[in-house]
């Protein structure tokens, strides 16, 4: 304030301003300008002014959980669980929450194009008539099996009628991949399903109906299998049963937030899980008197303890817990599997459970209901299989690839190189409904619509006892010039002719869907039985979906699993590093949420930090390496390095440090692109026996670079003064 | 302490104090933290997110948030249970009375604490007086399309049933008022009474665990009555008496990290 | 600078000078609230009074006041079903007939307005008794729609006050700031 006005001169002048602005901000409101338009043709079921809801299938991961979007003249505004769907039963998680963002996200693709470079930003837009002869062309114009398509974990109406198309062409069956699949290790589960209980199928675990939960790393309450059914059943785990509350043991060398609701949290070394479980399995058998199984005959409790560095008391007090509960429950997961010796960690576990006796029961293991529309359950590439493709790719075999929900330049680990694999394929053409890396790399990008514009459905692989199949339809018209791929693909087949043309004479896609539907009409299972198929798939859209009433659970039998010498040992790591490194998926990312600006926002639920990378190491070891919070420290493996900025995480072994999965995008628009970084860039080429990437299996070193980035996180900074709580 | 500071004492005794209206009871034993009901708060509410930079000076625009404190060092680190923070609807609400233009009031139907829009002038009086740190402050017109161009598209998704604030005003939870009003016009054009479970608030419709019930806490059968009545219950901060509405259930009562 | 206002304001000629200025305020303020009080252009010079008269409910077209906050405008198909058994003459028909061909929607604006931060609710009001005219004033006699009167929290309030005054619970509830501003 200038030394010449007085206060009280201030004061005047202040409450002469203040008049002026009431007086002018008082002229009414400022929407008077605001025009509104009504529907040109009103949908006859909608009633003016009043919100419509409608059912469909979240396609932010392949779980199918059933949602209720709340439209309101044309716009969707709210995204609610459907209560009457059997796999998450009107909850969500916070990805379905904010589905819509990527519905109304700035950076969508809005229209065909045609990228003359791959890799530049500016595509020349196209129609779809164009788009559909460079598909068709696409088609015929290659050999069979020079076509080859790769798809995303989501749709599966997409990938039968892609799986159709192959068929009837001559060309490879599509491949099928997703980033969760490799974290879940899909592969490992339904091989060790395979060779403990004889049946390739997704184990399905009841932790709901269990007393006593002990996980191997499963991190059941995150992003794994089927979040929402999971976190179901941790409810019942707990509150259930009336005055039980259900126990709950993690092993896991950093505390995720799953382990963090654990009642006790025991920090083994990483890869140690299999001579663990065998470990409690030889100390319940020995104190029950039983003779000791071939399968635990070859552990050693003090030796397994000591390899996993925890407390042998501690182990054999736990094993003596779970040997007493009445339902126990043994879960195999995350980061247990990810080793060298996953698919033994996995067989290990299985055993277990059939030693423990509560295979088919009630708080035990189960096999997955069999979708319908399926004959067995069939898995996602593992990544094994996925490097046999980039070889494939690299060889030139590939003239044109089409890619659909996945993107493998961000997903894959980089020393595949399959970047370097897509320089040998003449023609990408990419479905993306978003700007991804591999959209980018694509020749063409020929839009799909997003998943609430979408009809379609997905077989609902786990997390419910019956079989489903999970029903989507559109809630609101196309908000740009999008197409939905496989209406692209029916269209371009029609034009081919021939083979392909007849093996799917379908006009469009909801034709196509109830082409598959009608196989169900007959089925007495079901909640609802139609006599035919248009008052069948009216149901379906009206409940979202279809399942059947009762349990389709399998009870798995292991005669044979617990004669066999599982030979387990401590997992082997590449490389020299001082730390074992550990990644795992973001619990409120995922694998494709960053484009997503509030799941940006939520702060993870252990660190809380917001909008960025950052690296968990124990704080005792960081003061050692004298690295405080912020710190950037470059993180170098064999294959890789990568900086990032230090939390100094406290629930941490001081020998591991962790890294989320989900941020360091080049692509995928403003609020992906350059944030953070991408922990697959570390990752090694090695493999566990079913084929799933050996993720955990890598040690790596860690130096101080000697600048830092303050990260954004709800911690220290509460308050609308923004002070920090350390200052 | 108190003593030596000289300060007021509060008591609250009438029948009507203690009973309230709308309550809800968070069960930090089935909270797994996972972000769903903050996630579906911002989406119902037009919560704005305010990026990475506005973020980093705690200037997030989170109705609800989950928090967790940390005791011990490795490896006998222990994690409290996640705890869900919203606004308390206190009926001796700290926020109300420091207001110099009424925008922060008290509903004398509902029983809420209210926030008016229109009325506030962004003094941020009642943010510093909230001991619960669960106001909110629009530092910049988060939702503007002027102001931000590249949200215009996201503007599709806001809700019309609840105001779009702008620059230089206070927000915080409403218990989902705009469900209330709706339920309550709903249960009146059937000439009845709002039914228990006829209002769910936005966060626990969508909490997954099921943590969090809300309903009538003047009516003694109704499920938040009867879970409140838990013997882990608590109120937050009990001791500044500002008789929150929300009760608390301890987490792990029989768990090394409770 | 302060200091030399201050001191003009002592002056005869200064403090006629503030008058003046003042007085532009106060004028420019009027304008405006006569302004904001005008009808506002519409695209279709929609005869209210000759559909009223010809005795079609307002619910017919405006039917979300029965059941949401939201009347609604009636949509093409709802003008078009009528009007497409009738002679397109006139002025404004033929603009109608125009809209439906195109497939274009109408940008009416809306006259009957209130502040983003209010939430009025039509149907707690039908429910308590009330009818259109009551706040929509005579609409048989108007072509385009006008407020009869200003719709400011006064006129609200008012009403609110008056139906309540025996009910103390009624009273609070409709007093309440939580009811219209949330």
């Amino acid at each position: 304030m200038s030394p010449e006005i007085s206060r009280r001169d201030f004061l005047k002048l202040a409450s002469v301003g203040a008049a002026t602005t009431a007086a002018l901000t008082g002229c009414g409101p400022a929407s008077r300008y605001v025009t509104r338009e009504p529907y040109v043709k009103m949908p006859e079921y909608n009633y003016n002014g009043l919100s419509t809801y409608y059912a469909t299938t979240c396609r932010e991961c392949s779980a199918g959980c059933g949602l209720v979007i709340r439209t309101f003249q044309g716009r969707a505004l709210k995204v609610e669980g459907n209560r009457d769907h059997p796999v998450n039963m009107g909850k969500t998680c916070p990805r379905g929450q904010i589905t819509l963002q990527g519905l109304y996200n700035p950076d969508r693709v809005t229209d065909p194009l045609h990228r003359k470079q791959r890799g530049s930003n500016d595509g020349e837009k196209m129609d779809w008539d164009a788009a559909v002869q460079v598909v068709t062309d696409a088609l015929t114009h290659n050999q069979p099996n020079e076509v080859a398509f790769l798809l995303g974990m989501t749709p599966d109406h997409l990938f039968d009628m892609v799986s159709d198309m192959t068929k009837a062409m001559g060309a490879p069956a599509p491949i099928r991949y997703g980033a969760p699949a490799m974290f879940e290790s899909r592969a490992t589960l339904v091989q060790a399903a395979q060779t403990v209980f004889g049946q390739a199928a997704l184990p399905s675990f009841d932790i709901g109906g269990a007393d006593l939960v002990v996980s191997f790393g499963a991190n059941f309450l995150e992003p794994w299998l089927s979040q929402v059914s999971q976190t179901r059943g941790y409810r019942n785990l707990r509150q259930g049963t009336p005055n039980h509350r259900g126990l709950f043991v993690q092993f896991e060398s950093r505390m995720s937030q799953t382990a963090s609701k654990a009642d006790e949290w025991i920090p083994n070394k990483p890869g140690t899980e299999a001579v663990l479980a065998l470990a409690m399995g030889r100390i319940i058998a020995e104190a029950r008197g039983l003779p000791l199984p071939p399968a635990f005959a070859t552990a050693d409790v003090n030796q397994a303890a000591s390899q996993a560095d925890i407390n042998a008391d501690d182990l054999k007090r736990l094993a003596t817990i779970l040997g007493n509960a009445q339902r126990p429950l043994v879960i195999p997961g995350g980061q247990a599997l990810a080793q060298s010796n996953g698919l033994q960690t996995a067989q290990a576990i299985l055993s277990l459970n059939a030693f423990l006796g509560n295979l088919g029961k009630a708080g035990g293991v189960y096999l997955s209901p069999i979708a319908p529309l399926e004959d067995a359950y069939h898995r996602p590439a593992s990544a094994k299989e996925m490097a046999d493709f980039v070889g494939t790719l690299k060889k030139g075999a590939v003239k044109v690839l089409f890619v659909h929900g996945v993107n493998p330049l961000f997903e894959l680990p980089k020393s595949l190189s399959f970047a370097d694999a897509l320089k040998n394929v003449p023609q990408v053409i990419s479905f993306a409904t978003f700007p991804d890396e591999t959209a980018l790399e694509a020749d063409y990008v020929f839009p799909d619509h997003h998943g609430l514009e979408s009809w379609g459905y997905q077989k609902v692989a786990t997390g419910s006892n019956a079989s489903v199949l999970s029903g989507a339809q559109p809630v609101v018209s196309p908000f740009h010039n999008t197409k939905a791929t496989v209406d692209l693909l029916l269209a371009a087949s029609q034009a081919a002719g021939g083979q392909i043309a007849s093996a799917l004479p379908f006009k469009d896609e909801l034709e196509y869907i109830q082409s598959k539907l009608s196989t169900m009409l007959s089925n007495a299972n079901g909640f609802f039985t139609a006599p035919e198929i248009n008052s069948f798939t009216a149901y379906f859209q009206q409940h979202g979906g279809w399942w059947s009433t009762g349990d389709d659970r399998l009870a798995p039998t292991a005669a044979d699993a617990l004669n066999a010498n599982i030979g387990a040992s401590v997992s082997q790591f590449d490389g020299d590093g001082e730390f074992f490194l550990l990644p795992f998926v973001s619990p409120t990312l995922a694998e494709g949420g960053a484009n997503k600006p509030w799941l940006q926002e939520l702060g993870d639920p252990t660190t809380t930090v917001m909008w960025n990378t950052w690296i968990e190491m124990n704080p005792q070891k960081a003061d050692e390496m004298g690295i405080q919070d912020n710190d950037i420290v470059t993180i170098v493996s064999p294959f890789g390095a990568l900086e990032a900025p230090v939390y100094r995480y406290p629930a941490i072994r001081p020998d591991t440090i962790a890294i989320p999965f989900g941020q360091g995008h080049t692509a995928y628009g403003q609020f992906a692109a350059k944030r953070g970084v991408n922990p697959v860039d570390l990752l090694p080429q090695k493999y566990n026996e079913a084929g799933d990437l050996a993720y955990a299996g890598v040690k790596v070193h860690v130096q101080k670079t000697g600048r830092a980035r303050k990260l954004s996180k709800m911690e220290g900074v509460l308050g609308v003064y923004g002070f920090d709580a350390k200052q | 302490m108190a003593n030596d500071l000289q300060l007021p004492v509060f008591t609250n005794t009438s029948e009507q104090e203690v009973s309230g209206k709308w309550g809800m009871v968070i069960d930090q034993d089935l909270c797994t933290g996972c972000q769903a009901c903050v996630a579906a708060c911002s989406m119902e509410n037009n919560v704005p997110f305010v990026g990475e930079e506005d973020a980093n000076y705690g200037r997030s625009m989170h109705w609800i948030r989950i928090e967790r404190f940390w005791s011990g060092t490795f490896p006998e680190v222990k994690m409290t249970p996640y705890q869900p923070m919203l606004c308390q609807q206190c009926h001796n609400a700290p926020c109300e009375p420091v207001c110099p233009v009424f925008a922060s009031v008290h509903s004398a139907s509902e029983d809420t604490n209210l926030q008016v829009y229109n009325r506030c002038v962004g003094t941020r009086y009642c943010a510093n007086n909230c001991p619960y740190q669960v106001r909110v402050f629009n530092w910049r017109d988060y939702t503007d399309a002027r102001a931000r161009p590249w949200l215009t598209s996201l503007q599709n998704q806001l809700s019309p049933d609840v105001t779009v604030r702008r620059r230089g005003v206070m927000e915080k939870c409403t218990f989902c008022i705009q469900r209330i009003h709706q339920a309550e016009q709903v249960a009146a054009s059937e000439n009845r009474s709002i039914a228990d479970g006829d209002v769910t608030p936005a966060c626990a419709q969508a909490c997954p665990a099921d943590a969090i019930v809300f309903g009538r806490i003047d009516d003694p059968n109704s499920r938040v009555s009867q879970a409140a009545l838990n013997a882990r219950g608590y109120h937050q901060l009990d001791e500044l008496r500002t008789t929150p509405r929300i009760t608390y259930l301890h987490g792990a009562s029989n768990g090394s990290n409770g | 600078m302060a200091r030399r206002f201050f001191n003009a304001l002592n002056q005869p000629l200064g403090r006629i000078g503030v008058f003046i200025a003042l007085l532009a305020v106060f004028s420019g303020v009027v304008w405006g609230i006569v302004q904001t009080q005008k009808p506002p252009e519409q695209p279709i010079q929609f005869p209210h009074n000759l559909h009223v008269g010809l005795g079609i409910q307002c619910l017919y077209c405006h039917s979300g006041a029965l059941r949401g906050p939201s009347p609604g405008i009636p949509t093409e198909t709802k003008c078009w079903g009528c009007h497409q058994q009738i002679p397109i003459q006139g002025t404004e028909l033929p603009k109608l007939a125009a809209y439906v061909e195109n497939d274009k929607p109408i940008s009416w604006v809306p006259v009957a307005q209130v502040p983003d931060f209010v939430h009025f609710v039509h149907r707690p009001h039908i429910a308590a008794g009330l009818n259109c005219e009551n706040c929509h004033g005579n609409v048989a006699g108007m072509t385009v729609y006008q407020n009869p009167q200003v719709i400011n929290m006064g006129w609200c309030l008012k009403c609110h006050r008056q139906k309540a005054q025996d009910n103390p619970v009624l009273y609070a509830k409709l007093t309440d700031c939580g009811t219209c501003h949330y």
